[in-house]
């Protein structure tokens, strides 16, 4: 697996990240970094105790990441999260989390796969 | 270190994603310093600190603790804003959250994601933007001062000429000056019919003084004739204020200058009558000029209310009844209600001293002038630090009852704390103390004598000492410490340049040894020394239970090489960064020292991930830099339930850089067995090298 298939492998947009980011060595060395960052982890925490105030954060922080790597579709999930939390429309929470950690997994899986091939 | 500062501009990225700051550090490049803050209460610190050092902000909104708007309230709210430039960094996108920004006063703004393209452009845009503002800001700032300085120095002469011609005291032109400015000011509240800005009501005023210049031409019997003046003699009075005006006219290169235009309309027309019966021209209502008209007045009342030399002073209330009766010529009826309305601040003006209120206003019209053309620039920001750091120590030396004292080498020079000169008995400041008798009568000669020497043969990296004597406190004589540090130039040539420090009660003193404390901190670093962290980490493994503990050695590849190639003192830059570096990254529990030379050590708890903490220090020490690129090695050793000797974890730590080493420039290993064959390639502990 290269970095272009795991691009799409996870839902992303890789020509954007590298007009972005300059070049491969870039996109490729923040991808990775992208499993260090603990506000994945810190949302779910916060879920869990309802301390919504942090999990928008939280949530609000993923999607920041997810704009600059362009992971378009963890970044889709993780904005109607934050817009959610920050509306304080609770009925939709939990739907909507499951679909951040499923696609937070997949998106994960996929860079930890390139991980393991490069 | 100084170079470094000067080329290099630093950015403070304020953002709690660690992520996306090392994105937006990677697009910056090496071109720039970055400072990191993960939240606005971090940022606001490092402000307060860094201060005009900071080149550029690039702050994110949401955050926890302290969100992007407050930082942006307190830069607003201490007048930073406008010195460093900030660039708004979100992933917001409404218009509602954009605007709020604009109005805090952000520069620009970059919505995620970042393109390296636009966020470097914008980021030298908005540096180069504010440096150019900055020097135009200065210059015009000099200018306006340099320009206000001079011509008000010019118009106070001429007028003085005149009133010495005059025989008077030189009150008058002040008081002229000073009523029509309190009569205008006015005027512009009752009525917006003369459209004078703050500008034109100074100019006015500053002009009225040369309202009289052509009394120049007339001759010293009509001037100060005592008596009524005869009709001739009056015809030729009168002429004054034409050939005032043709003074002014006839400087053709000047004659656009707003001063001279309006100071030729006083000075021609101060004596025209609202109802057309004055002189020169005849002028009646709003032909006059409002400024001709002010000064007609305010010329009136301080001729009523002053002795000359035709006549006594009338009264206040007399001048104003006169005027208002119409005893004294006819004024414009708004000139009239504007003169009744003032008319009690006329009075308490005429006896104020006129000169000071003058002064005082054109300090407030240059620092207006200067505020408006923009905040204080950075050179003024720097002083006003140093008038705050001042104050911080005055303060401090008043209220802690302690005696402290600063010596100066050049002038020769000892200044004690207030309180201190209090309790000694003797003048806060002493010349030349070497040879002072007062100081001699406090302090043995003797002891003064051999403090100075141990002060001199101190060092930069090494500048307390102590030194216990007898001092004799108003006529008590008690025994103290005298707990100091020698000051020394900044430059590379070292010399002594003085010295300050307290007197300690030996009594008093409970048990904490300042030498100790201050001996256990690395001077260029300012990490803890090798002993001290020694033994601060023997006290933490006695008492350790379960917990786990790193020990890390780190080395700065090529350092020798470097050294070598470009001189000690960029060596030691090098470690003073590493070592702030490291300092960011640990927490205030974990140790830090300076191992030996080169080295820097590092002692911390495992926590949960320890091997990601590490790796994280790591790659922070081998970030590339704005001036250099630099790597390092790192051996890690951890405590296992045997090894809880400080002695057995530094070897160990040791041989995973020594293994780290072998294997190339910019290695990280965990110590295990098998490094223990490479035991002979390290001498054993070699404590003394340390």
């Amino acid at each position: 697996m290269n970095l272009q298939e795991c691009y799409s492998a996870i839902g992303g947009d890789y020509q954007d990240a590298l007009k972005r980011l300059m070049n491969e060595r870039i996109v490729q060395k923040f991808v990775f970094k992208f499993l260090d960052d603990p506000s994945f982890d810190n949302l779910i925490r916060s879920m869990d105790e309802k301390d919504y105030k942090e999990a928008f954060r939280a949530a609000h922080t993923i999607k920041g990441v997810c704009q600059n790597l362009s992971f378009s579709r963890l970044c889709d999930s993780s904005s109607r999260l934050t817009e959610a939390l920050r509306e304080e429309k609770s009925e939709n929470y939990q739907v909507l989390l499951e679909q951040v950690k499923a696609d937070y997994e997949k998106t994960a899986s996929g860079i930890r796969e390139l991980k393991a091939s490069v | 270190m100084n170079s470094r500062n000067r080329f290099v501009q630093k950015i403070l990225i304020v953002d709690d994603s660690e992520m996306n700051r090392d994105i937006l550090s990677e697009m910056l490049g090496n071109e720039y310093e970055i400072i990191e803050a993960e939240n606005g209460e971090e940022a606001i610190a490092i402000l307060q600190q860094k201060n005009a050092e900071i080149s550029l902000v690039l702050l994110d909104i949401v955050m926890p603790v302290m969100d992007g708007y407050e930082v942006l309230s307190v830069m607003n709210s201490n007048n930073w804003i406008s010195d460093v430039p900030v660039i708004m960094i979100s992933s917001e996108s409404s218009t509602a959250i954009i605007d709020r920004a604009y109005e805090l006063g952000v520069t620009d703004f970059i919505s995620r994601p970042f393109d390296a393209l636009i966020v470097r452009r914008r980021v030298v845009n908005t540096i180069l933007l504010y440096a150019k503002q900055k020097e135009l800001e200065a210059m015009v700032a000099e200018q306006i001062y340099e320009k206000e300085k001079n011509s008000s120095l010019m118009v106070t002469i001429l007028s003085h000429i005149v009133e010495f011609r005059n025989g008077e005291s030189g009150l008058h032109v002040l008081h002229v000056q000073a009523y029509t400015e309190i009569m205008l000011r006015h005027l512009v509240e009752i009525t917006d019919k003369y459209k004078l800005t703050n500008d034109d009501i100074s100019l006015i005023a500053k002009a009225s003084a040369l309202h009289d210049i052509g009394k120049i031409s007339i001759s010293d019997e009509i001037l100060n004739k005592p008596g009524r003046l005869t009709t001739e003699e009056f015809e030729i009075m009168k002429t004054h204020s034409s050939v005032g005006a043709a003074m002014l006219s006839e400087l053709s290169v000047y004659e656009n200058e707003p001063l001279v235009k309006v100071a030729y309309e006083i000075c021609r027309w101060h004596h025209e009558r609202y109802d057309g019966r004055g002189y020169p021209d005849g002028l009646k209502e709003e032909e006059i000029p409002i400024s001709a008209q002010m000064v007609a007045l305010a010329d009136v009342y301080d001729a009523l209310t002053s002795k000359r030399v035709y006549k006594n002073a009338f009264s206040h209330e007399t001048a104003v009844n006169m005027i208002l009766n119409g005893e004294c010529g006819t004024f414009n009826p708004v000139v009239l209600e504007c003169f009744k309305s003032v008319a009690d601040d006329l009075e308490k003006e005429s006896k104020t001293d006129a000169s000071d209120y003058i002064l005082k206003k054109e300090m407030i019209n240059v620092t207006d002038e200067m505020l408006q053309h923009g905040e204080f620039s950075a050179s003024e920001r720097t002083l006003n630090m140093l008038k705050y750091e001042r104050m911080k120590s005055n303060f401090f030396s008043t209220v802690s009852n302690e005696v402290w004292f600063e010596y100066t080498e050049a002038p020769a020079m000892i200044t004690f704390s207030g309180y201190g000169a209090e309790k000694l008995g003797i003048k806060e400041y002493i010349m030349n103390p070497m040879e002072s008798e007062e100081l001699g009568s406090i302090i043995n000669r003797k002891d003064i004598l051999a403090l100075s020497n141990m002060l001199r043969n101190t060092t930069p990296d090494q500048p307390v000492i102590q030194y216990d004597c007898e001092v004799n406190c108003n006529g008590n004589k008690e025994y103290v410490r005298i707990v100091c540090r020698s000051v020394w130039s900044p430059d590379d040539n070292a010399k002594f340049s003085g010295a300050m420090g307290k007197f300690v009660q030996i009594d008093e003193e409970t048990g904490s040894n300042f030498l100790e404390d201050f001996s256990q901190q690395d001077a260029l670093t300012g990490l803890w020394n090798y002993e001290a962290s020694k033994k601060r980490i023997q006290r933490i493994l006695a008492n350790k239970k379960n917990e786990q503990y790193i020990l890390a050695v780190i080395d700065i590849d090529g350092l020798e090489n470097a050294n070598e190639k470009y001189g000690h003192s960029f060596g030691d830059c090098l470690l003073l960064h590493m070592a702030e570096r490291v300092c960011r990254r640990i927490r205030r529990k974990d140790i830090a020292s300076r191992a030996g030379g080169d080295e820097i050590l590092i002692f911390m708890e495992c926590e949960s991930e320890i091997e990601k903490a590490v790796n994280r220090i790591f790659a922070v020490l081998g970030e590339e830099n704005a001036i250099y690129s630099v790597s390092v090695c790192m051996g890690v050793a951890k405590t296992e339930k045997e090894t809880d000797s400080y002695e057995k974890l530094f070897h160990m730590a040791k041989q995973a850089l020594q293994a780290a080493k072998n294997s190339g420039k910019g290695q990280l290993r965990f110590y295990d067995s098998s490094m223990e064959n490479s035991v002979s390639e390290l001498s054993p502990i070699d404590e003394t090298s340390l």
